[in-house]
């Protein structure tokens, strides 16, 4: 009976030894390492964003952006009124869910007395924005649906810009290049829905059809073949995809490898740069998206990139991390602008007057804030071409008063 | 017509990795009359460890598929011993709440160890074969192949061997299988093992054209229970016929019907089934 129970132990160990060797060697979790002192003070931040479950994966990309922001920013100290400040990001699990982010960022605002409060999607932005202006609370919201800004919220910042500048000129530039059928493969979450409902008017105005419409849910299907196959019955020259980026790495895979030869029109939750890290580029070819951060023209954009990748063992950020950084930079900014670190209002109108901020310390700049705090970055879209990234081509932003998007394009222009 | 083969294919590759996983299923539930929840999980880790093997070891495919298999096959006796062996005497409520907590506890620690990213397990066999209009990848068609392999040997293994048959005895007479001397703890080891096995086996079969992370395990449990009722619990020719009906109605039914109703279909033949049969197509007497 002794004999069988220390065969137990080492097969026991032997499996901890196994599974234990099979984790990644890399840590990075980030934790705040200054201690509180008699001089410095510390702001809270909030965050309400998924930190576990199926969405875990973007919030910890989110939250990669903030935190090296942050530890960028507590480095130096911030100035307010003569007084140093550091700043506490506070991170709150929603599990991406709307009600959990307001309870959150109730919470967040109640205990931790959190001026500001960061949300990475949608749903939680619109719960959010039932009660922020009357308990008091700025929110920075990292989506890219139009709605979020035209609620008219007095509190808000959305920080990409809307992902209905992307439907018109991607439709043109591909139908262009491979024809005019298009048959829809979209992920069936809301916000791809959404993203359906503006690409097909867009196509159609263009003078093309869609030829089938098999929506899939991205994170719920393990094989895409039966509705790649289904939608290539109906012979389109263009597919359009998207998801999250490493499931639609698989769906563009399977389509090539059911002989499917034309583009790709790729929404933008899925991004190139993480499909081609699991799939060849030639898979891609004809691929249209968002381009990837290393690409975008900007003085800021490759430094970031450089940093990041010290940071966080050579990871390639996303717009995820870069946005996010850029605008707890905006933030930070704002709030010695403001010279308050509580009153919610007093410091966006500080992230107000500090725009345009057009230098390298941000990985796009930021030329000012639209109505409903909407953002007026412009769109950049690339295609794959030839195997490689083709030139990053720049969507003006309507909501852009400063005429920014225009100069942008001119220097780009004049470049090629 | 092209697009109907094509679609029967898919179906087929489909229900070959759910008859997989559902066999180990279904075997399990034979002896222990509880659905084993925890067992898309270990097909999960059986990816992770494939994935692990090749991509940090950069072992051949073929060796770190069965070195999957053997640690699968460990883990399930493992999770046999600490979890299940200890409530043999408990009422099934106790089996079944034991069960939710293993799965929920393996997936915990796959995203504390791994993280929640998608991983991908490096194709090698990625070429494109046609075969009578039949586009598939070389991947495909060793998953229907090894799939049938793997029944086959199941079946060799339960009917034509001493210690498989007394697997089968066991779920069909627990109490006469320890009268005519079955030893009642090695039976339930060896049957954890061969369904972790084969689960392994789906997930090392299936990874180079899936992709590998936590939330896979759950997804597949889902799908396999349903297969396991459609076939009768406890069932194995039910868990094989219920797998290639559930992976047939998902393409088909997606093809021709409409991809946004594809579960209300499988789900809509789940209802037909049992209410003509309802304890199964092949169900076990007596339970």
């Amino acid at each position: 009976m002794k004999r069988r129970k220390s065969i137990w132990l080492i097969l026991t160990l032997i499996i901890l030894l196994v599974v234990s060797g099979c984790s990644k060697p890399s840590d990075n979790t980030p934790s705040s390492t200054s201690e509180p002192s008699a001089e410095i003070k510390t702001i809270n931040i909030g965050y309400t964003g998924p930190l576990s479950g199926g969405a875990a994966l973007f919030g910890k990309e989110v939250t990669e952006g903030l935190d090296m922001a942050v530890d960028e920013i507590n480095e130096k100290g911030l100035m307010v009124n003569g007084q140093k400040y550091k700043i506490n990001l506070v991170k709150l699990d929603d599990q991406y869910m709307p009600d959990k982010a307001a309870t959150n960022a109730r919470r967040l605002k109640s205990e931790f007395n959190a001026p500001v409060v960061f949300v990475p999607h949608s749903g939680g932005a619109f719960a959010l924005q039932q009660f922020n202006e009357t308990d008091g609370f700025l929110i920075m919201a990292y989506t890219s649906e139009p709605k979020i800004a035209k609620a008219g919220n007095k509190l808000t910042v959305q920080m990409t810009s809307p992902y209905n500048l992307y439907q018109e000129i991607y439709s043109k530039l591909v139908m262009d290049k491979f024809g005019k059928k298009l048959a829809l493969i979209p992920t069936t979450s809301q916000y791809g829905k959404d993203w359906t409902s503006a690409m097909v008017p867009a196509w159609e105005k263009l003078g093309g059809t869609i030829v089938a419409n098999t929506p899939v849910d991205y994170n719920k299907e393990a094989d895409f073949n039966t509705y790649v196959s289904k939608a290539l019955a109906a012979k389109p020259d263009v597919l359009f995809v998207g998801g999250p980026s490493q499931p639609t790495a698989l769906v563009i895979k399977q389509a090539r490898q059911l002989g499917f030869k034309g583009g790709f029109v790729v929404m933008d939750q899925a991004k190139v740069e993480q499909m081609a890290a699991i799939i060849p580029m030639t898979d891609l070819e004809g691929a249209i998206g968002v381009t990837p951060v290393f690409q975008y023209p900007s003085d800021g954009a490759l430094p970031f990139v450089e940093r990041f990748k010290a940071k966080y063992n050579g990871k390639i950020p996303a717009w995820e991390a870069s946005k996010n950084y850029d605008h707890m930079m905006l933030l930070a900014r704002g709030i010695e602008k403001a010279g308050n670190v509580t009153d919610a209002v007093k410091i966006f109108e500080g992230m107000k007057a500090v725009t345009p901020i057009t230098d390298a310390s941000v990985t796009t700049p930021i030329p000012g804030i639209a109505a409903g705090g909407g953002s007026m970055t412009p769109g950049v879209g690339i295609m794959i071409e030839n195997g490689k990234y083709g030139k990053p081509f720049i969507i003006p932003n309507p909501a852009d008063t400063t005429g920014y998007n225009l100069e942008m394009m001119k220097k780009s222009e004049a470049k090629s | 017509m092209d697009l109907l083969i094509q679609q029967v294919v898919n179906g087929f590759t489909l229900g070959s990795i759910y008859c997989l996983v559902a066999l180990g299923l279904t075997l399990i539930y034979g002896i222990m009359e509880v659905p084993n929840f925890a067992h898309g999980h270990l097909y999960m880790v059986g990816g992770y460890v494939t994935f692990f093997m090749m991509t940090l070891y950069g072992i051949n495919y073929w060796v770190s598929g069965l070195i999957a298999g053997i640690v699968l096959a460990v883990l399930g006796i493992l999770l046999e011993r600490i979890v299940f062996n200890p409530m043999r005497n408990s009422p099934s409520t106790n089996k079944f709440i034991a069960a939710v907590g293993a799965m929920m506890f393996i997936e915990a620690v796959a995203r504390v160890l791994w993280g929640s990213d998608f991983r991908s397990i490096p194709a090698i066999y990625d070429n494109v074969v046609m075969i009578g209009g039949v586009r598939l990848t070389e991947q495909r068609l060793i998953i229907i192949a090894g799939a049938v392999i793997l029944m086959v040997a199941l079946y060799l293994f339960l009917k034509h061997t001493l210690i498989g048959s007394t697997i089968e005895a066991m779920a069909q007479n627990r109490d006469g299988a320890s009268l005519v001397g079955i030893d009642v703890n090695r039976v339930a080891m060896l049957t954890f093992a061969v369904a972790s096995l084969l689960a392994s086996a789906a997930a090392s079969l299936s990874g180079p054209i899936f992709l590998v992370y936590p939330s896979m395990g759950a997804l597949i449990i889902m799908k396999v229970f349903v297969i396991i009722v459609i076939g009768g619990m406890g069932s194995i020719p039910g868990a094989v016929l219920g797998s290639f009906i559930l992976g047939m109605t998902e393409s088909l039914g997606a093809t021709y019907i409409s991809s946004n109703y594809k579960d209300v279909i499988a789900f809509a033949i789940l209802v037909l089934i049992l209410s003509i049969k309802p304890s199964g197509l092949f169900a076990k007497g007596g339970h």
